[in-house]
C-alpha cells in the first residue's frame, strides 16, 4: 500500500508542477475581452466535472461516513451488525478533556515540522550538489537515491530495525568499537531517542523525492539570470538566496506542502518501530493513536473523532501554503 | 483534470485516506445470512493459521484429506502473524468479500470476537467434534449466553528452558520454588559476567505474557469483576508484589533488551547469552533446526515447569488457540467439515507429535513421556486464562501491558505504574 501511495502522490505532483506553465495562459485570458472569456470558460467546467464527481464520491463519501461515525458509540459489536447508538458530541468531549490527545497532537506537529524541515534542507542540498557533479558521479548518486526511494517501506524498516537493534545492531557495535559505551544501548527506549531514529528513517525515505524534484526545477533556472547576477558581483550564497531559490519558489512550495502532509500522517515507520521497542504510549503520533484506538482497541467512534482532529490539523497547517500558492497563480 | 482540484485534494488526501480505512471497516451494515443455507457444495475454503505453530505435516494432511473428501473443493492455508492478529481479524472478519472461512485465534483473544458476533454458532456440532473430551476451559471461554462460538485447537503453556552445563558450573540445582527460581536466575547472571548482556533469566521488557505468571503466583490478577464491571487489578498489594519480582528479575537477572519483545528466543539462546528462558514447547524445534538454531546445544538443554511459591507449578498463562468459523463466510457447511477434520484424532495426533497439547483430553498421552512432555503437562496443570472480560482483546490490542512492563524494566515506580495501567484497563473494559 505505501508504494501505491507514493505512485499516486507522484502523479499528483506531476500534475501540480504544470502550474507555472499554465499561469501565463490564465493571465492572458483575464485581459482578453469578456465575450471570448465566457466561451473559453464553459469547456473547462465541462472537463472538470467528471473529475469533480469522482473526487466527491471517493473523498466525500468516506468523509461523511467518518463524521457520522464520530457521533456514534461504535465498537466491535457494532462492526458485526449491532445498531450503533447516537451519542452526539460525547466522543469529542471525552477527547478534548483528555490531556493525552493534546500531547499526541503537539508531538505530531513537532515531529512533522522537524522532519519536513530536515528533509527539505537535505534534499535541496543534494539537488544543488548534483548540479556540480560530473555526469557519471551524478548518475551514481541518482541511482542510489532512486533505490532508497523505490525500496518498499516495510522491507527497509526491517533493515533499519536490525541496524539499530539493541543486542545485535551494527550501529551499537560500531559505536562501541569507536570507544563509546553503546553495548546493549536501546535506541527506542526513550521517546526522544525513538523519534531520532524515526526521523532518520523518514528523512532517508523522503530526501530522494525532494532531491529529484528540486534538481529538475534547478535545471529550469535561467543561466542568463545567474550569470547577470554574477557579473553584478553577487557571491555564491547571494546568488542562491536571491536568484536561484526565488525562481524555483513554486516548486519548493509544492514539495514543502507535500512533505508537511506526508510527515503529518506518518504511520508505518512509527508502527513498526513501536513493535520493535519503546513505549507505545509515549511514542504515539496521531496516525498510530487512531489505529490503536480504532483497529486495535475497537473504539471506532472515538477513533473517527480523533481523525477529525487530524483533518482539522492538516487543513490548518497547509492553509498558509495553499493560500501562497493560489496567490502566486493569480499574480 | 487533476490540476483543477489539486489544492483541495492535496490538503485532504492524506487524512481522507485514513478516513477511508476507518469507514471501510464500518461499512458492512447488511447482516450475514449465516442461518440460511450452508453455502455451495464446492468452494475454495480459506483457512487462517497463525505463526509457525502448526507443523507442516498437519497442514499437508488437512489439505489432502479435505480435498479428497470434497472433490471439486480446494483448501488454502494462509499463514498469519500472531503480532497484530486482533487488528487483522477485526478488519477481515467484518467484510463479506474478504473474510476467511476458518480462523485460528488465540484463546485469550477469542472472547472479544465471540461476544461481538464475529463467529458462527457451532453448539450443535460440538458433540460430533468431541463434546466433553474437548479442553473444558477453552470451550467455556468461547461461550456466550450458553452458545459456543469457537472450539479448542491446541493448548500449550510456556515452560522454562535452561542450560544444564551453566547450572552445573555455577553449582545451581533445578529450582523447586519461586524464591529459589529468582535466586537461581540472579546467581546465574553473576556467575557469567561475560558477555555483558548475559541473562540468568531472559526477560525482554515487552513480555507481559510471561510476567503475568509472577503476578498470579503472588495472588494478584490483571483484572477482576466487581459487580457488573471489570476493573484493572494490577495495583492491588498482591499484584504489586508480583510486579516487583518481575522488576527484580529484569534488573538483576536479565540482559535482554528493556523494550524488546519475546520473539525469536532461540537467537540469544544459541548465542550463549541465556541461562534460562521461558517459551512455548515448540521453541525446542527452533533450537534443533540447523538454520534457525544450534543443534549442538541441544545436549545441554533442560526444561522444567516454572515453580510456584508453594512448590507446585506456578500459574502460568494458559496458552493455546481456538478455531472458529467466520459468521460472514458463505461456505458454512464446508467450513464445519474443515473444523471437524482439525479436531479429528488423526490431525490432533500430528499436533501432539510437534509438542502441542491436543484439544482432546483423551489424546494427552500422545505427547510422549520425555522431559519435555512432563514439563508441558506440569505447566498446563495450574495454568490460568486472562480475564474473561468481553473487551479483553482490546486491552491487548492497545498495548497497555507491553507499556507497563517496559516501564517496569526501565526501573519505574511499580505502584504508580500499576495504578496508571489499571485506570486504562478499567476504562477499556467498561467501554465495550
Amino acid at each position: 500500500m505505501p508504494k501505491d501511495d507514493h505512485q499516486r502522490e507522484e502523479k499528483g505532483v506531476t500534475a501540480t508542477t504544470a502550474v507555472p506553465t499554465a499561469t501565463p495562459a490564465a493571465a492572458d485570458t483575464s485581459f482578453a475581452p469578456p465575450r471570448k472569456r465566457r466561451g473559453a470558460g464553459r469547456l473547462p467546467y465541462g472537463l472538470v466535472l467528471p473529475a469533480a464527481v469522482l473526487l466527491a464520491l471517493s473523498l466525500g463519501y468516506p468523509l461523511v461516513r467518518q463524521v457520522v461515525l464520530s457521533f456514534h458509540d461504535y465498537g466491535l459489536a457494532q462492526q458485526f451488525g449491532k445498531p450503533a447508538d447516537f451519542v452526539g458530541l460525547d466522543n469529542y468531549q471525552e477527547l478534548v478533556t483528555d490531556t493525552y490527545l493534546w500531547k499526541v497532537l503537539l508531538r505530531t506537529v513537532a515531529f512533522c515540522l522537524v522532519n519536513a524541515a530536515v528533509t527539505m534542507v537535505l534534499g535541496m542540498a543534494v539537488a544543488l550538489l548534483m548540479r556540480l557533479m560530473s555526469g557519471p558521479v551524478r548518475v551514481l548518486v541518482q541511482a542510489g537515491l532512486l533505490l532508497a526511494w523505490a525500496m518498499p517501506v516495510v522491507a527497509s524498516l526491517t533493515v533499519w530495525q536490525w541496524l539499530f537493534d539493541t543486542q545485535y545492531g551494527v550501529v551499537n557495535w560500531s559505536l562501541t568499537r569507536l570507544g563509546g559505551d553503546y553495548q546493549g544501548h536501546s535506541w527506542l527506549l526513550h521517546p526522544l531517542s525513538f523519534f531520532f531514529v524515526a526521523t532518520v528513517i523518514v528523512v532517508w525515505m523522503s530526501v530522494p523525492f525532494v532531491a529529484f524534484t528540486g534538481y529538475a526545477a534547478l535545471t529550469q533556472v535561467s543561466e542568463d539570470l545567474t550569470e547577470a547576477a554574477e557579473l553584478d558581483g553577487a557571491g555564491g550564497w547571494q546568488r542562491l538566496r536571491h536568484v536561484v531559490l526565488p525562481s524555483i519558489r513554486p516548486v519548493l512550495l509544492i514539495i514543502g506542502l507535500l512533505q508537511i502532509i506526508w510527515d503529518l500522517r506518518v504511520f508505518t515507520q512509527i508502527y513498526v518501530l513501536q513493535k520493535a521497542g519503546g513505549v507505545t504510549r509515549d511514542t504515539n503520533l496521531l496516525g498510530t493513536y487512531i489505529y490503536r484506538l480504532g483497529i486495535g482497541g475497537g473504539q471506532f467512534g472515538t477513533a473517527a473523532a480523533v481523525a477529525m482532529f487530524m483533518l482539522a490539523l492538516t487543513v490548518l497547517m497547509t492553509a498558509p501554503y495553499v493560500r501562497t500558492m493560489l496567490k502566486n497563480e493569480e499574480d | 483534470m487533476r490540476t483543477f482540484q489539486r489544492n483541495f485534494a492535496l490538503a485532504t488526501a492524506g487524512v481522507l485516506a485514513l478516513g477511508l480505512g476507518l469507514s471501510a471497516c464500518g461499512g458492512n451494515d447488511d447482516k450475514a445470512d449465516a442461518a440460511g443455507d450452508g453455502g455451495p457444495a464446492k468452494a475454495d475454503i480459506r483457512v487462517w493459521l497463525n505463526g509457525t505453530d502448526t507443523p507442516d505435516t498437519a497442514r499437508e494432511w488437512l489439505k489432502t484429506t479435505f480435498e479428497k473428501d470434497h472433490p471439486g473443493s480446494t483448501l488454502t492455508i494462509e499463514q498469519q502473524e500472531w503480532e497484530g492478529l486482533v487488528e487483522k481479524l477485526t478488519t477481515s472478519l467484518s467484510s463479506d468479500s474478504e473474510t476467511p472461512d476458518v480462523v485460528e485465534v488465540g484463546n485469550t483473544q477469542a472472547p472479544t470476537f465471540t461476544s461481538a458476533g464475529a463467529f458462527s454458532d457451532v453448539s450443535s456440532d460440538l458433540g460430533d467434534w468431541g463434546g466433553d473430551d474437548l479442553l473444558k476451559g477453552f470451550v467455556a471461554g468461547a461461550q456466550v449466553d450458553g452458545k459456543t462460538y469457537a472450539v479448542p485447537y491446541y493448548a500449550g503453556s510456556k515452560y522454562i528452558f535452561y542450560r544444564k552445563d551453566l547450572f552445573e558450573k555455577a553449582g545451581i540445582s533445578v529450582p523447586t520454588t519461586m524464591d529459589e527460581f529468582v535466586q537461581a536466575a540472579i546467581d546465574l547472571k553473576q556467575a557469567n559476567p561475560e558477555p555483558a548482556n548475559f541473562s540468568g533469566f531472559w526477560f525482554p521488557g515487552q513480555d507481559w505474557r510471561n510476567g503475568v505468571a509472577f503476578v498470579w503466583d503472588a495472588g494478584g490478577d490483571l483484572a477482576v469483576k466487581d459487580g457488573d464491571q471489570w476493573k484493572g487489578d494490577l495495583s492491588s498489594p498482591e499484584s504489586v508484589a508480583g510486579l516487583e519480582t518481575v522488576q527484580k528479575l529484569m534488573e538483576q537477572a536479565s540482559g535482554a533488551a528493556k523494550d524488546g519483545n519475546e520473539e525469536n528466543p532461540q537467537t540469544p539462546f544459541c548465542a550463549g547469552e541465556v541461562g534460562m528462558l521461558s517459551a512455548p514447547g515448540w521453541v525446542k524445534g527452533l533450537i534443533e533446526d540447523p538454520d534457525s538454531g544450534c543443534p549442538d546445544m541441544v545436549a545441554n538443554l533442560g526444561v522444567f515447569a516454572l515453580p510456584g511459591s508453594d512448590g507446585q507449578p506456578a500459574p502460568v498463562l494458559l496458552g493455546g488457540s481456538d478455531i472458529a468459523i467466520s459468521a460472514k463466510s458463505k461456505n458454512q457447511d464446508l467450513a464445519k467439515d474443515v473444523v471437524g477434520l482439525m479436531l479429528s484424532d488423526d490431525y490432533q495426533k500430528l499436533l501432539a507429535a510437534a509438542g502441542l497439547t491436543p484439544a482432546k483430553n483423551s489424546l494427552a498421552s500422545d505427547l510422549g513421556s520425555d522431559e519435555f512432555a512432563q514439563a508441558t503437562i506440569a505447566a498446563a496443570s495450574n495454568a490460568k486464562l486472562t480475564p474473561a472480560a468481553p473487551g479483553w482483546a482490546e486491552v491487548e490490542g492497545s498495548r497497555v501491558l507491553e507499556d507497563l512492563f517496559v516501564d517496569i524494566a526501565k526501573g519505574g515506580d511499580v505502584q504508580q505504574l500499576a495504578e496508571a495501567a489499571d485506570e486504562k484497563i478499567t476504562d477499556q473494559l467498561s467501554t465495550s
